[in-house]
Formats: C-alpha cells, sequence, structure tokens
C-alpha cells in the first residue's frame, strides 16, 4: 500500500528490525501484523488471490503481500518457502479458517526449529470443545465478556468492532516477543497457542472475585448510574460519560457539587446535606435519581465539549462518549499525530487511520525523540 | 517461560487499573516486580470492593489480589524527600519502571526519565498516563469507562434504538491499555537483551481504545456515513444474536455464517417452516428478513434448555454458546480441560480462583503462582538486599513513616 503510512515507524525506533514475520489471512491476523510493523518487523501477509474486500485493510499498511491460491501445488509449495524462511509465522485456526498449508497447525514448527509458530484459535487447539466453529459474538459469550455488557432490562450486548479478535491478537504478539526474548538465549523456537475465549476472560473485572468472596453474580448495569455522579448521563448534543466519587475520587464529589451550586443549577443546593458525602448514600436508588434528576437538568443545556472542558479544569474525570467522527476531531489526538493518512481501497478516498499508540525511543537515540 | 523474565527487576509505580495488568504479566513471567505503595496514599484498589468476609482493612480487596499476584510490595512514602531519595536508589538498580501518573508526577520526585537514565542508561521505562506526555489535554483524568466513551468504543456499542452502552466495565484497562503497553516494554526487553541499550516508552491509553477500532475510524473519514450503533449483528453473520433460553438470566449466543450451519439451525430448533424456504440458505436472504428471522429463533428457543440446545447446535456446526456468567465460567469445561484457573491462596481473603495467561506457549501455561503481597510484605528484605539497609535503618525509617 503506497501512502502516507509507508512509514510505520515515523517517530519510532525500529525494536524488531531484523524479525521476518509471514502472517496468513485469518480472522485473528490483522491486528497481530499491525503490531508487529510498528515494532519494525519485516512483515508479510499472504492472501488469496480471490478475496472480497478486507475491512481490516486500516490495519495492512506497512506488510508485503505475497498473493497465492493455496489448492495449487505450485503455490503451496512457495508458501512452504516463505515459511521456511521466516522467524515468526503467525496463523488463524479454527474450523473455519482456510488450510493454508496442509499441515497440522501442531506439527509445523517441528521441523523448523528456530521458527515462532503462533495460532491464535477462538478456544484453544486442545481441549472438548477446540473444534466447535465461532464467530465474535460466541467467543464474547464464551469469555464472559458478553454476560457484563448491555441494558438490565434486554439481552446481553456485545462490546463493538471485533474485541475478541483483536485482543487475541494482542496476547499473541505478547507471547510472540516472549518467546523470541527465549530465543535469543536458546536459539529454540516452538508453538504459541492463544485461545480467545481465555483473552476475554481477563477483562471480566472484578466479577469473578466478587462472585468467589461474595457469592454475588454480577450482572449488566447497561448505561444507568451505579450511583449519583458514575455513569453515562445525557447533555445537549449526545452523552457525557463520568466517574466522581469512587475508586479515590471523593474529592471530584465535591468539586463536581461546587460546580453545580456555581452555576446555580436547580436542586444542587440539596446535595450540601452532609448526607451526600458518603458512598453509600450516593449509591442509594432514591439518591441516585435525585442526582440524576438535578445533574442532566444543568447537562442538557451543555455540549459535551463544554462538560469536558470545564469539568476536567475541575479535576472531575468526565469525558464525552464521542462518535468517530469527533474522535478524528479531538484536539488531543490531533495534536499529537494520532492518525496516519491511508487509501480506503473500496473508493480510492484519503482517508485517516489510527497510528501506532505507543511511541518508543531508545536511549541516546535523540533523532527519534518526539 | 515462567521464568523467560527471571532476569528482571521492575521497580513498579503503577496503581489502581491498566498499569497493575501490565507488570502482573510480568511477574508470573518471573520477574521480580517491586510495587511501590504506601499507607500514606494506599493504591486505590486496597479499598474498592469486593471484599472477602471480615474486616475490610487495606488486605482484604479481591480487587486488588485480582491484579497484583507474585509481586513485591515495597512501603514507600514518595511524599518525604527521604522516600524519594531512596526511590531514585532503587531505580538505579532496577531494569524496567513502569508508571500510569498524569504526566509530571515522575519528574516531580526526580523520578523521569531524562533523569534516571543518566544513571541508568539501560533502563527501559513506561509511562502510560491517560492521554500521553503532550498535547492540550494531556493532564486530563480518567477511568477505563472515560476512555472507552471518548475513544468511540461507547458511542457504537449496544442497540439502535437505545441510548449507548459500552461494555459495562472499564474495558480499555483490562486489554487495550495493559496489552499495548505489554507489547512494548516487551520488545524493548529483547532490544535491551541484544544491544544493551534502554528505552524510553510512552503509550496514551486513550489512542490503545482508538487504535483497536481503525475500520470504525477509516469509514468515519470517508463520507460514508456516520456508523450506528448494530447491537449483536454483525456483518458477518445474519442472524447474529443472543436469545433467551428457558429459566432466568439463561441465554444463548448464536450466529449463523454459512448455508451448512444455517440448516443446521434448522435442524436443532426442529423448525420446518425455517428449513422449508430455500431463500434463507443464502446471508443475503437471510439479511432481508433479519428481524422475522430473530423473532423466530427467539419463540423456539425461549423454552429450551441453554446447556442442551448449545450442545446441539455446537454438534451441528453452528457458531454458539452460552453467555457464560462468573460461575458458569468457572465451571466451563473447555477451561478446565485446558488447565486454565489458578488456585492461590491469601492470607486474608483465603482461597482466590485466578486465570492464567490466555496462552500456552509450547504446551506450557503460565499465570499467578502467588497470592498478592500484603502492603510492606517485603520492604525489609528489599531495604537490605537492594538498599544495603541494616535493621536499625529499617527500623528508623519505618518509625519515622518513610517505610511506610
Amino acid at each position: 500500500m503506497s501512502d502516507e503510512s509507508d512509514s510505520p515507524l515515523t517517530g519510532f525506533t525500529s525494536l524488531l528490525g531484523d524479525v521476518t514475520v509471514v502472517e496468513l489471512d485469518g480472522e485473528f491476523c490483522p491486528y497481530a501484523g499491525r503490531l508487529l510493523v510498528d515494532l519494525g518487523a519485516k512483515v508479510t501477509r499472504v492472501r488469496r488471490a480471490e478475496c472480497g474486500h478486507d475491512v481490516w485493510w486500516p490495519l495492512h499498511r506497512g506488510k508485503a503481500e505475497f498473493v497465492v491460491d493455496p489448492e495449487r501445488p505450485a503455490d503451496r509449495r512457495r508458501l512452504l518457502e516463505v515459511i521456511d524462511d521466516c522467524d515468526v509465522l503467525v496463523q488463524s485456526a479454527g474450523p473455519d479458517e482456510r488450510d493454508w498449508l496442509g499441515i497440522e497447525p501442531t506439527v509445523v514448527h517441528e521441523s523448523r526449529p528456530r521458527m515462532i509458530h503462533a495460532v491464535l484459535t477462538p478456544y484453544g487447539l486442545y481441549g472438548p470443545n477446540a473444534g466447535f466453529p465461532s464467530t465474535e459474538l460466541t467467543r464474547l459469550a464464551a469469555g464472559g465478556l458478553l454476560w457484563l455488557g448491555g441494558y438490565p432490562d434486554a439481552e446481553p450486548v456485545a462490546p463493538y468492532g471485533d474485541q475478541s479478535a483483536q485482543s487475541t491478537a494482542i496476547f499473541g504478539v505478547v507471547a510472540i516477543l516472549l518467546m523470541l526474548i527465549e530465543r535469543s538465549r536458546t536459539g529454540a523456537g516452538g508453538l504459541i497457542e492463544v485461545s480467545a475465549q481465555e483473552a476475554m476472560t481477563q477483562a471480566l473485572e472484578t466479577s469473578l472475585s466478587e462472585f468467589e468472596l461474595t457469592g454475588a453474580v454480577r450482572h449488566r448495569a447497561g448505561s444507568a448510574p451505579r450511583e449519583a455522579g458514575t455513569g453515562i448521563y445525557p447533555c445537549a448534543d449526545g452523552f457525557v460519560s463520568m466517574v466522581a466519587g469512587r475508586l479515590g475520587t471523593a474529592r471530584a464529589w465535591g468539586q463536581l457539587r461546587e460546580w453545580l451550586i456555581e452555576t446555580a443549577t436547580p436542586g444542587a443546593d440539596q446535595l450540601r446535606a452532609p448526607s451526600w458525602d458518603t458512598l453509600e448514600f450516593r449509591q442509594r436508588p432514591d439518591s441516585i435519581k435525585r442526582f440524576e434528576e438535578i445533574f442532566t437538568a444543568f447537562t442538557r443545556t451543555r455540549t459535551k465539549q463544554h462538560l469536558y472542558l470545564e469539568a476536567q479544569h475541575r479535576n472531575i474525570a468526565l469525558a464525552p462518549v464521542n462518535a468517530p467522527r469527533e474522535v478524528l476531531a479531538d484536539p488531543q489526538l490531533t495534536a499529537r499525530a494520532a492518525f496516519v493518512g491511508a487509501t480506503d481501497p473500496l473508493n480510492g478516498k484519503p482517508v485517516k487511520v489510527p497510528r501506532s499508540p505507543f511511541r518508543i525511543r531508545l536511549a541516546g537515540d535523540e533523532a527519534a525523540a518526539k | 517461560m515462567n521464568e523467560v523474565l527471571g532476569d528482571l527487576q521492575v521497580l513498579d509505580f503503577c496503581w489502581v487499573g491498566a498499569g497493575a495488568l501490565v507488570t502482573k504479566l510480568l511477574a508470573e513471567h518471573g520477574a521480580v516486580v517491586i510495587k511501590i505503595e504506601s499507607r500514606a496514599r494506599p493504591d486505590n484498589l486496597r479499598v474498592a470492593p469486593p471484599y472477602a468476609p471480615g474486616p475490610k482493612g487495606l488486605e482484604a480487596s479481591g480487587y486488588f489480589a485480582s491484579r497484583n499476584n507474585d509481586k513485591k510490595s515495597f512501603a514507600l512514602n514518595m511524599q518525604r524527600p527521604e522516600g524519594q531519595e531512596l526511590a531514585r536508589q532503587l531505580a538505579v538498580k532496577c531494569d524496567v519502571i513502569t508508571n500510569n501518573f498524569r504526566p509530571g508526577v515522575m519528574e516531580r520526585w526526580g523520578l523521569g526519565y531524562e533523569d534516571v537514565s543518566k544513571l541508568n542508561p539501560r533502563v527501559i521505562y513506561l509511562s502510560m498516563s491517560m492521554q500521553g506526555s503532550d498535547g492540550p489535554h494531556r493532564e486530563y483524568i480518567g477511568f477505563g469507562s472515560t476512555i472507552a466513551a471518548l475513544s468511540g468504543l461507547v458511542h457504537l456499542s449496544g442497540r439502535p434504538d437505545r441510548e449507548p452502552v459500552g461494555t459495562g466495565t472499564h474495558y480499555p484497562d483490562h486489554i487495550p491499555s495493559p496489552g499495548h503497553a505489554l507489547v512494548a516494554v516487551l520488545a524493548a526487553i529483547l532490544h535491551r537483551d541484544r544491544t544493551g541499550s534502554g528505552a524510553e516508552i510512552e503509550l496514551s491509553q486513550l489512542e490503545a481504545t482508538v487504535s483497536m477500532l481503525a475500520p470504525a475510524i477509516a469509514a468515519a473519514d470517508n463520507g460514508s456515513g456516520e456508523l450506528v450503533r448494530i447491537g449483536n449483528r454483525s456483518d458477518q453473520a445474519c442472524p447474529s444474536g443472543v436469545f433467551r433460553c428457558a429459566g432466568a438470566e439463561r441465554w444463548c449466543a448464536i450466529a449463523v455464517r454459512t448455508r451448512e450451519q444455517w440448516c443446521g439451525l434448522t435442524q436443532v430448533l426442529a423448525d420446518p417452516i425455517l428449513a422449508r424456504e430455500p431463500e434463507l440458505e443464502t446471508i443475503a436472504g437471510r439479511r432481508a428478513r433479519e428481524g422475522e428471522l430473530e423473532r423466530r429463533i427467539a419463540a423456539l428457543v425461549s423454552g429450551r434448555d441453554r446447556d442442551e440446545l448449545v450442545t446441539g447446535l455446537q454438534g451441528a456446526g453452528v457458531p454458539s454458546w452460552g453467555v457464560l456468567s462468573s460461575p458458569d465460567l468457572l465451571a466451563d469445561q473447555q477451561l478446565r480441560a485446558r488447565d486454565f484457573w489458578r488456585e492461590l491462596s491469601h492470607p486474608v481473603i483465603g482461597k482466590i480462583t485466578a486465570p492464567s495467561e490466555p496462552y500456552r506457549i509450547n504446551g506450557e501455561r503460565t499465570g499467578p503462582r502467588r497470592a498478592a503481597p500484603l502492603l510492606g510484605e517485603h520492604t525489609r528484605e528489599i531495604a537490605a538486599a537492594l538498599l544495603g539497609l541494616s535493621e536499625p535503618e529499617i527500623d528508623e525509617l519505618t518509625e519515622a513513616r518513610v517505610l511506610w
């Protein structure tokens, strides 16, 4: 892809410059390849000649492409040659995935002792349910994150955007890097197996320990405030999200109250009563409801950007619920050049895509300084 | 792989959410992680529920325990100049230094990268503030839920006919932020192993979550219209939904991509009406009647036992799984067969069941081995071994509330 994004290392230093990676097209792989490119690895993406529009195209910048038809023996031979030379092979596995190599994923590394073979799977390569087909939704269900999402009066709702596939990719890269560290000492590669189900269990917050310690099963709470000051609230042009009063933000609750009083918000004076100073009182359903009435009367006449700036000046953790176009216009992300240019393959339009979220500067490497 | 990082010492100033999960994984792979904390200002998670039954105090939080296993706790009062001086001495001896403070806090203590790297040029130094170290919002504060709001994830998550709902958790704290930080830190460790050169790493937690929304960001910028919430529906599958089964809060997820999967679904649901309609065998045909299909499936599964239904669907090759709650997860046969859960023993909390890392390397599991430390549990050990302090000196600094 010939874009501005052909320079994935702008502002970065290449850490994996001598590492070659082959990424076999599959649903878990695009983000893994993306991260490895960002670290400076030479990533070759293997894809079929005949494939439709790829929704993951924004992640492919900086990758070389190798187009094959795995049904053709000559192509498959060429593919095996490419793999023989790589340090890291990343592939998705599962019953829905294409058989690229004609070799069981568990044995590919056996004849390639230095190769690190990362197999990203829905439920693992082993276990009674390993062979079941999956989609994003079933992986989120199996990993427990789906249970926690959605409105209390309706079915559980999944988070947007293939989060299980990308999370699996991140843990895959973590494991690849651990194995590269080990290989630099021992010379030996091997097999990495990542389970998307297991990856999602890392995102369950306190729900497991809550059950184990108290017997309580945490349910989805939706967007409704969990206590006065913490939740999603409507405003003039959308919604804002706020955390004020818990996890060490007790002072923010006071600041929030002063803000409402200072702006002569109707009912704000009631919040001066000492009972409101305790989290226990603010967690009572009638307190949540009363605060919501007072606060939303205030927010409904104000925009989310106004609320964001004013709240942050008062050290209150409030943020706008941004639509993607608002994310693109965010002053902080713009100031930090958090997006790079690319070309949408569907219509040839120039668009922005996220840049790598980490910046790495080597000691003494002033040229790459921010 | 349990000891692959066994030669590393990590000086860990991370607290609360995302940062603690970075150093948790490093510790599980053998790094000696020295968590700097203090009674003068305890990590917020030490006073956050859920608690073990009994007195609350600073040692009973399951929240804290779930993110700090395998670490060592060094009680150090950073509000005192003597505490800051001891931290600077430790910084010289450590391989990795981590923090998730607002920009400027470490610098005020003389522990910024510029200061530390002069004395310890091989150090790998991670800062992971909410929005990065520069820019107009660099000092803004937030939590996982507000980062998810800023990033676009909350706006996009939920039903189209309802308000945005997000993930129901502080999701950015759990995978996007620590995951990207770990990728950068481990790459820097690899590089240092080869070259001897240290590195400064800066991660914006907001940018980490935005990075996981790349297709949505690109679509928003190409003028093709604003993206809308789609609930559990999917571009890749139809139907794709969560359906209520018999009993309270028993749900199953079902998603159909192919003709074979559709046929499997109609067989398991024993629905002669749906099975007779050939246009439903293509995803386009099903998409045209998506709402109707969802209502039909909902009616057909509402009286079925969730686990029997899911077993039938999985056997028929249909992507399906029960929507698992915490007790479901602990009993899940796939996770149990894969030896996923670890049992730890904590002196105050008692038994803790903790997840392993979600990967196996050469068949080997890595995961928690030791429960989270008590506050200051390793102060004496570290003060003697790394700072060379004598017992009387340690007693004096404890009395003076420096080692506190």
